[in-house]
């Protein structure tokens, strides 16, 4: 039966992903204006589909990549707080004369996904305000170690931590936060059924369990926390427990006990999982069955067969798949090896480290 | 409520707004995902560049704002601008809690909404908007029973109020009608531990042992009601483990959901309710938990949680075939 699914699993329609990516690039319609205040991590969604699947140089012109990555890096803000980037200029004028506003400030979830967007788009870094950044990292980071999205308040959970994470990890300098206060604040977003929930005592989410994972893997050791003794052995068996539990028995995983398979969640689970060494515990000819039944006919994998692609689903999919290559399977299904821990190709994430360093000219 | 959905001129048009200088977005080199505003849209949002700019407070403005969320609702600056106005014109906040009723069940899903109402809380202070907070949660869970941020937004109220009286006394009730409505609801179940083991001890709980009686009680129910149901089964773990009791305790009980057929004994056991005579057996999660309490007790016990992991990998639960087989794998080299 296992045999089967992988057998008659449809191609990877590759081409019709690329296109759907590639035409949101171009433009949203108006139904998607919600994506003004998070364009950038839309846009590294669809830039992440078109790197997993090699064709970042053939779809898209280098005029194409100049404007973009010309646009990101008008979407870095300095300021009191620091640099950071914003999600788009949709609250911004005049680039130039526009001083500092309390309204358009910089946020740490598109300072992410811009720094990796510019990395995919091959930038080499020379416009990044590294002490900036460190700065606005500092100004991100409350009280209870946790951090904030933009300096003057909005969520603070574990997504906008893993994000603090990423970045410093990229920079490779810790000094734009409390390291220790962080990963305690990770710690007590752990909840008794195994998972994390998205703040302290918040219900066990895939997508955050992801986050806490990855966070804990990616920050050095302190005095306080050397990383050997983060998670214990009986932790790291109940995060385990509690992922591979997920997978639904359509194949794909869950975000939640006794939800319904979505694809963000083979990423989101199938990751973490990847990360605590527990990776072959994944029946991935069912997650590739399930994935395969997601892609939308017109391009694009949804969250669930027979719904409406987009590019988050797209990316995190096929990111899922290069994880868990499907057995047997052809060529169209070969997807390059991601970067578990920030969430890239191991090519950009390199890009990314090399370029992004502090300290190097 | 003012009502947008009469047609409006546009501000541009409007002689109370010609006061106010509009501020296009800035369009510089070609944008990635550029988004096709809707003439109405992008009117609304120069205006209110052009305000942010001037710094204008005032009811206009407010009003502004709201129709700008009404068709974005995720735009940040909007709220945090509209938030602004309401705490300096020193405008009934109550009243905005109203306002909001309706916006937060239309944009269950946009974080936005609950972030304004945490702040709106947090301004006014007073135990009975929060009671009445509880109230509204209720209601917005009828429409997205395991809302994330309905959720979450329920127990920050809580936590961030701490009224025992008030606010925690009727909270297990509540609850536990959310659980009669779905037993497999997690975020009920996770909510239930949040209340009675997660934050601080509630009145009555004192006696910690009585509450653990209590709980081990309500959840060996539930999975009566329901056996195939991991929330319960998690919560069960969940207990024990807060409350170090090794899970030995409960073998009688998780014996009676790990054989093939229903058999009710002559004597009904109130500690150990059984399975219902439709139940589908034997269950995953019980035959889980049995291996577990064999591994826990070790020695020569070991190899009947391994024949339990085998017969998970082999017949009950393929799907974790790989995982059940790791457990083998770990328990025989310990």
């Amino acid at each position: 039966m296992k045999a089967a699914a992988s057998e008659s699993l449809p191609p990877l329609a590759r081409n019709s992903h690329a296109m759907h990516c590639k035409l949101c690039l171009s433009g949203l319609p108006f139904s998607q204006v919600e994506m003004d205040s998070s364009r950038i991590a839309l846009g590294f969604y669809c830039l992440g589909t078109l790197d997993l699947l090699g064709v970042l140089e053939t779809k898209t012109t280098p005029s194409e990549r100049e404007a973009w990555r010309n646009w990101l890096w008008e979407q870095q803000t300095h300021g009191r707080y620091g640099s950071g980037f914003k999600p788009s200029p949709y609250m911004t004028s005049d680039i130039l004369l526009d001083e500092e506003s309390e309204f358009d400030t910089p946020h740490l979830i598109m300072t992410y996904t811009a720094l990796m967007s510019l990395a995919i788009l091959r930038d080499d870094f020379s416009k990044l305000d590294r002490p900036g950044i460190l700065k606005f990292l500092r100004s991100c980071q409350r009280g209870d170690g946790s951090f904030s999205a933009s300096p003057n308040g909005g969520e603070a959970d574990l997504r906008i931590v893993y994000c603090a994470f990423v970045i410093s990890s990229l920079l490779d300098d810790w000094s734009g936060m409390n390291v220790d206060a962080a990963i305690a604040y990770v710690q007590r977003c752990s909840s008794y059924e195994g998972g994390y929930g998205q703040t302290p005592f918040g219900e066990a989410l895939g997508g955050t369990t992801y986050c806490a994972v990855a966070s804990l893997y990616l920050a050095p050791s302190t005095p306080l926390s050397p990383i050997e003794h983060r998670l214990s052995s009986s932790e790291r068996s109940r995060i385990i427990r509690w992922l591979v539990q997920k997978q639904t028995s359509l194949g794909g995983f869950s975000g939640r006990t006794a939800k319904a398979a979505d694809a963000c969640y083979c990423f989101w689970c199938g990751a973490a999982l990847n990360i605590l060494g527990a990776g072959d515990l994944v029946d991935s000819a069912a997650l590739a069955s399930f994935l395969g039944k997601c892609q939308y006919q017109f391009g694009g994998i949804s969250k669930a067969p027979s719904e409406r692609a987009d590019p988050y689903h797209t990316y995190l999919s096929l990111a899922a798949l290069a994880i868990y290559k499907p057995k047997g399977t052809n060529e169209s299904w070969e997807l390059p090896q991601v970067d578990v821990l920030r969430n890239a190709t191991v090519d950009t994430a390199l890009w990314a480290r090399n370029r992004i360093r502090a300290g190097e000219v | 409520m003012y009502d947008f959905s009469e047609v409006e001129p546009l501000y541009a048009e409007r002689p109370d707004w010609a006061d106010v200088t509009p501020l296009q977005q800035y369009q510089g080199v070609d944008p990635l995902a550029p988004i096709n505003y809707s003439t109405e849209y992008q009117d609304a949002t120069d205006y209110f560049r052009g305000i942010v700019k001037t710094g204008e407070i005032s009811l206009r403005v407010l009003q502004l704002t709201e129709h700008i969320i009404r068709m974005n609702p995720g735009h940040y600056s909007a709220w945090q601008y509209r938030y602004r106005i309401l705490l300096a014109l020193q405008l009934p906040l109550e009243e905005e809690l109203r306002l909001m009723d309706q916006y937060a069940i239309d944009f269950l899903k946009t974080y936005q909404v609950w972030h304004h109402r945490r702040l709106l809380l947090g301004a006014l202070r007073s135990v009975d908007a929060a009671a009445a907070e509880l109230e509204f949660v209720a209601r917005a869970l009828d429409t997205d029973e395991k809302n994330y941020h309905t959720w979450s937004y329920r127990q920050w109220i809580l936590a961030h109020f701490n009224d025992e009286a008030r606010l925690w006394a009727g909270e297990r009730a509540w609850v536990e009608h959310m659980v009669e409505r779905d037993v497999r609801n997690n975020s009920a179940w996770h909510h239930r531990f949040f209340i009675v083991w997660g934050s601080g001890m509630r009145v009555g709980d004192e006696d910690r042992e009585r509450t653990l009686k209590r709980e081990l009680m309500y959840v060996k129910e539930k999975i009566a009601l329901a056996p195939n149901n991991p929330s319960a089964w998690n919560y069960l773990r969940g207990i024990l483990e807060h409350t170090h009791t090794p899970f030995s305790t409960q073998a009688i009980f998780v014996q009676l959901y790990t054989t093939s057929a229903s058999t009710p004994g002559d004597v009904f056991d109130l500690d150990n309710p059984p399975p219902s005579a439709s139940a589908v057996l034997p269950c995953e999660n019980a035959l889980e938990f049995l291996a577990d309490i064999y591994e826990q007790e070790g020695g020569a016990q070991i190899s009947k949680a391994i024949e339990i992991w085998r017969s998970l990998a082999d017949e009950h639960d393929t799907m974790r075939r790989k995982y059940w087989e790791y457990r083998i794998k770990g328990a025989s080299q310990t």
